[in-house]
C-alpha cells in the first residue's frame, strides 16, 4: 500500500518536471537547443540568454528585457523573458527550472533580485551550475563576485546617494533657491529609498534656505503618491514649492494632486525616467528626473556573459572595480528630454571592449 | 426587483442562524457590533480634531471625502459578496483591466479612439463580466470563491499587462479630466459618484431580493437552499454587482491619475477587506452591511490622514495603523466573542 503511494508520489512528481521542462522548453524553443550542447565549449548559436526581472508591468522592466532582446537579435539569439511578480521564492524557482532544464554551462543570467538576500542563494546556485550570471541592483555588501565565484562576472547598480542629491539640485535650482519642498520616500526598509534620501539630505545641508516641510513614504507608487500630496497640500497649503520623490510613480501621482488642488508653480522631480516622467519633463509640468537606462541594464549583462562565452571577454582578468560597479545615470530635464523620450538600446554598448564604458565606481 | 413579495424573504434569517432563540429586543452586543465602529470613527475624528487644526477643516474633509471614494465604490460591491459568506479577492485585477480599457477607449495618447462616457460604461460592464465569471465558476463548478475569484485577478493583471504594452496610456480627454478635478457645491465630483453608488447599494440590500437574499444565504445557505430561494442564481448576481463596483473604481482611478495603469488597484483588495470588516460586515457572511462597510472605509482613510496631518513618523504609521485596526475589531467582536463558537 506504501509502494504505491510512493510511486504516485513519485509518478506525479515527475510528471510535475516533465511539465514544467515542457514549458520552459517552449519559452527557449528558439535559443538554440542549449540541452543537446556538447559539454566542453559553447559554440554560439548554443548560447542561452535569460533575462529576469519582477514583471512587465512597469515600463522600466519592460525596457529593460526589450534591451535585452536588442542584445540578442544583433547576435541572432532569442533571449527568455522571465518575471517573477516580485515574489522572492517564485523568483528562485525559475532560476532553478532553468539552470536545471537547459545547459547551465552555455547560459547567461542577466539577474534583478528581488531584494539584497535573495542575491546569495542566486550567486551560489548559478555558481555551482556553471553558468554566467551578472546581477544589479541588490546584494548583500559583503558578498562579492571576486570572493571566489569565476561565473559571477558582475554587479551592477547605481549610487542613490548621487541621484537623489542631482534631482534635489535641479529642484532647488528650480525654486530659485528658498522654500518649502516635501519628499515622498520610497519602500522605507529598501537600500534604493534610503540612499536617495541620503542624497536629498546631502543637498538640503548645503542650501539653508529651503526647508523640508514633510516627508512621508508613499510606497513608490502612484495611487499612494496621489493621496499622500493630497493630504499635504491640506496640511501645507502654498509653503509647498517643490516635490521631491525617490522615483517616477510618486510624483506623476503628485502632479495629478498638485494640478487638482490649483497648484501648477511647483517644481516636481523624480528618478527612474519612465516614459510619462521624461513626457513631463518635456511638456514642463516635471522639472527633472534621473535615468539609468533599462534598455542599456537588460542588454549589458547578456553581453557581459555572451563575450564569456566565446571567449571575448576574461572575466579572471577583470578589476575588482569591474566586477562590482556603479554605472553611469543621466540627469534629464527639459533639455534633453525631447531625445531620451523613448529609451532604446545602442547595440554598440554591447560590443565585448565597450561593456565597462558607463563604470563611474566601485560599489563602496 | 419586485418589492410586492418582499414580505417573503426570511426576514433577519442571518442573524438567527447564530443562535437558536433570539431574542426580539436587540441586545447590547448587536448594538456595540451595529454601532461600535460608527463611535470608533467619531472618536478618531474627535481625536485627530484635538491634536492638528488643520484635520477639521473643510478642505481635509473635503480631500478625506475624496480619498475614500474609490474605497467606498469597491467596498460596497464587496458587501454583497462578504453578505454571502463567500470572499473576493479579483479587486486588483479586475481594477487594471478596467483602468488599461478605459484609458484605451477615451480619448487617450495610444490610439484614436475616443468613446467618451460609452468607454466608462464598456469599463464597467468589462468589470460586470469578469463578476460574472467569477460567480459562474463558484457556482457552478462548485469552486470556493477565494480560488476563482484569486484566479480571476491573475487574469485580469494578465490582460491589463497586455493592454499596457509597455507605454501607459494618457487620458486625453478634457470631459474625463474635468470629473477628477472639477467640484460640485465644494466636493470634488468623484465623491458624489461615491455617494451615489453608496445609495445604489443601500436600495439593492434594502429594497431588491439581491440584498435580502444576500443576507438569508450567508446566514444559513442550507436553509435558505430548502425554503427554495434559487442561491446560485443570487451568488452569481452578487458577484457581477461587486464586478461592476471594481470596473467602477478601476475608472476613477484612472481619472483622478490621468492615466491607465496596471497597478491601479494595487493593495485595494486588502484596504476593502479591512474596511469591511471593520466596520463590521463578518467574514463569515450574514452580517453586516453597506452602511457597516462605509463607516470601514472611512475609519481607514480617517486613519491615513490624521496620522500624516499630526505628524506621526512615516517609520511608524503602518505600525500605528494596525495596532488601532486591531483594536477596533477586538472591541467592536467582544461581546460576540461567546457565540462564534468556530472562528475560521
Amino acid at each position: 500500500m506504501n509502494n504505491t503511494a510512493v510511486r504516485g508520489t513519485r509518478a506525479m512528481t515527475l510528471a510535475l518536471a516533465a511539465t514544467t521542462a515542457f514549458i520552459l522548453a517552449g519559452c527557449a524553443s528558439t535559443a538554440g537547443g542549449g540541452e543537446a550542447a556538447p559539454e566542453a565549449g559553447c559554440a554560439p548559436e548554443d548560447i542561452q540568454l535569460i533575462g529576469q526581472v519582477r514583471n512587465e508591468t512597469n515600463p522600466y522592466e519592460k525596457a529593460w528585457l526589450d534591451g535585452g532582446d536588442a542584445f540578442a537579435e544583433s547576435v541572432d539569439l532569442e533571449q527568455t523573458r522571465l518575471t517573477y511578480d516580485g515574489e522572492s521564492p517564485k523568483q528562485q524557482e525559475q532560476l532553478r527550472q532553468a539552470l536545471s532544464t537547459g545547459n547551465p554551462e552555455c547560459m547567461v543570467l542577466n539577474v534583478l533580485p528581488n531584494g539584497d538576500s535573495d542575491t546569495t542563494p542566486i550567486v551560489k546556485e548559478a555558481d555551482a551550475a556553471g553558468a554566467y550570471l551578472v546581477t544589479q541592483w541588490n546584494k548583500p555588501a559583503d558578498l562579492n563576485p571576486w570572493d571566489g565565484y569565476d561565473t559571477w562576472i558582475s554587479h551592477i547598480t547605481f549610487d542613490g546617494v548621487d541621484s537623489g542629491r542631482q534631482i534635489a539640485e535641479a529642484m532647488f535650482e528650480q525654486m530659485g533657491g528658498s522654500g518649502g519642498i516635501i519628499a515622498l520616500q520610497g519602500i522605507l526598509d529598501t537600500a534604493a529609498a534610503k540612499d536617495r534620501f541620503a542624497g536629498l539630505q546631502e543637498a538640503l545641508a548645503e542650501n539653508p534656505d529651503i526647508e523640508l516641510l514633510d516627508e512621508q513614504t508613499a510606497d513608490f507608487d502612484r495611487t499612494t503618491g496621489f493621496e499622500v500630496t493630497k493630504t499635504l497640500i491640506t496640511k501645507h497649503g502654498d509653503a509647498i514649492r517643490g516635490v521631491w520623490a525617490a522615483n517616477d510613480d510618486m510624483p506623476l501621482g503628485a502632479l495629478q494632486a498638485l494640478e487638482a488642488a490649483g497648484m501648477t508653480d511647483v517644481a516636481v522631480v523624480g528618478i527612474d525616467a519612465v516614459p510619462e516622467a521624461v513626457q513631463a519633463v518635456a511638456d514642463g509640468t516635471m522639472t527633472a528626473t534621473v535615468s539609468v537606462d533599462g534598455p542599456w541594464q537588460g542588454g549589458v549583462g547578456l553581453a557581459m556573459g555572451y563575450c564569456a562565452l566565446t571567449g571575448e571577454l576574461d572575466v579572471a582578468g577583470l578589476s575588482d572595480e569591474q566586477r562590482a560597479f556603479f554605472a553611469e545615470q543621466t540627469l534629464i530635464n527639459a533639455e534633453n528630454a525631447e531625445e531620451n523620450l523613448t529609451p532604446k538600446a545602442n547595440v554598440e554598448d554591447f560590443e565585448c571592449g565597450n561593456l565597462f564604458d558607463r563604470v563611474t565606481g566601485p560599489v563602496s | 426587483m419586485a418589492p410586492a413579495r418582499l414580505g417573503l424573504a426570511p426576514p433577519e434569517t442571518g442573524r438567527a442562524a447564530g443562535s437558536p432563540r433570539p431574542s426580539r429586543r436587540p441586545d447590547r452586543a448587536t448594538i456595540l457590533a451595529d454601532f461600535g465602529p460608527l463611535g470608533a470613527l467619531v472618536l478618531l475624528c474627535i481625536l485627530f480634531a484635538f491634536l492638528s487644526p488643520q484635520f477639521a477643516t473643510w478642505g481635509n474633509v473635503r480631500n478625506v471625502l475624496d480619498s475614500a471614494s474609490v474605497l467606498a465604490v469597491i467596498a460596497v460591491g464587496l458587501t454583497f459578496v462578504l453578505l454571502l459568506g463567500a470572499i473576493d479577492l479579483s479587486i486588483e485585477g479586475v481594477m487594471a483591466t478596467a483602468a488599461l480599457s478605459v484609458a484605451l477607449l477615451v480619448a487617450n495618447s495610444r490610439n484614436d479612439l475616443d468613446f467618451g462616457f460609452m468607454g466608462v460604461l464598456a469599463a464597467v460592464a468589462i468589470g460586470a463580466g469578469f463578476g460574472l465569471a467569477s460567480g459562474l465558476l463558484s457556482t457552478g463548478l462548485k469552486i470556493p470563491s477565494f480560488m476563482t475569484t484569486l484566479g480571476m485577478s491573475a487574469i485580469g493583471i494578465g490582460i491589463a499587462t497586455v493592454l499596457f504594452g509597455g507605454v501607459q496610456p494618457a487620458l486625453r480627454s478634457p470631459e474625463l479630466a474635468e470629473w477628477a478635478s472639477g467640484q460640485w457645491f465644494g466636493l470634488t465630483r468623484l465623491t458624489y459618484v461615491a455617494v451615489a453608488v453608496v445609495l445604489i447599494g443601500l436600495l439593492v440590500q434594502r429594497y431588491t431580493r439581491l440584498g435580502r437574499y444576500a443576507r438569508a444565504i450567508g446566514g444559513a445557505e442550507e436553509l435558505a437552499l430548502l425554503s427554495g430561494i434559487p442561491v446560485r442564481r443570487y451568488k452569481t448576481l452578487a458577484f457581477t454587482f461587486a464586478g461592476a463596483t471594481y470596473g467602477l473604481a478601476g475608472v476613477m482611478v484612472t481619472t483622478q491619475l490621468g492615466s491607465g495603469i496596471v497597478q491601479a488597484g494595487v493593495g485595494q483588495n486588502f484596504a476593502a477587506i479591512t474596511a469591511a470588516v471593520v466596520g463590521g460586515t463578518l467574514l463569515s457572511g450574514g452580517r453586516g452591511g453597506v452602511l457597516h462597510s462605509i463607516v470601514g472605509v472611512l475609519i481607514v482613510t480617517v486613519l491615513v490622514n490624521g496620522l500624516v496631518l499630526i505628524g506621526v513618523s512615516p517609520y511608524v504609521q503602518g505600525a500605528v495603523q494596525g495596532v488601532i485596526v486591531v483594536a477596533a475589531v477586538v472591541i467592536t467582536a467582544w461581546p460576540l466573542r461567546k457565540r462564534l463558537r468556530v472562528v475560521k
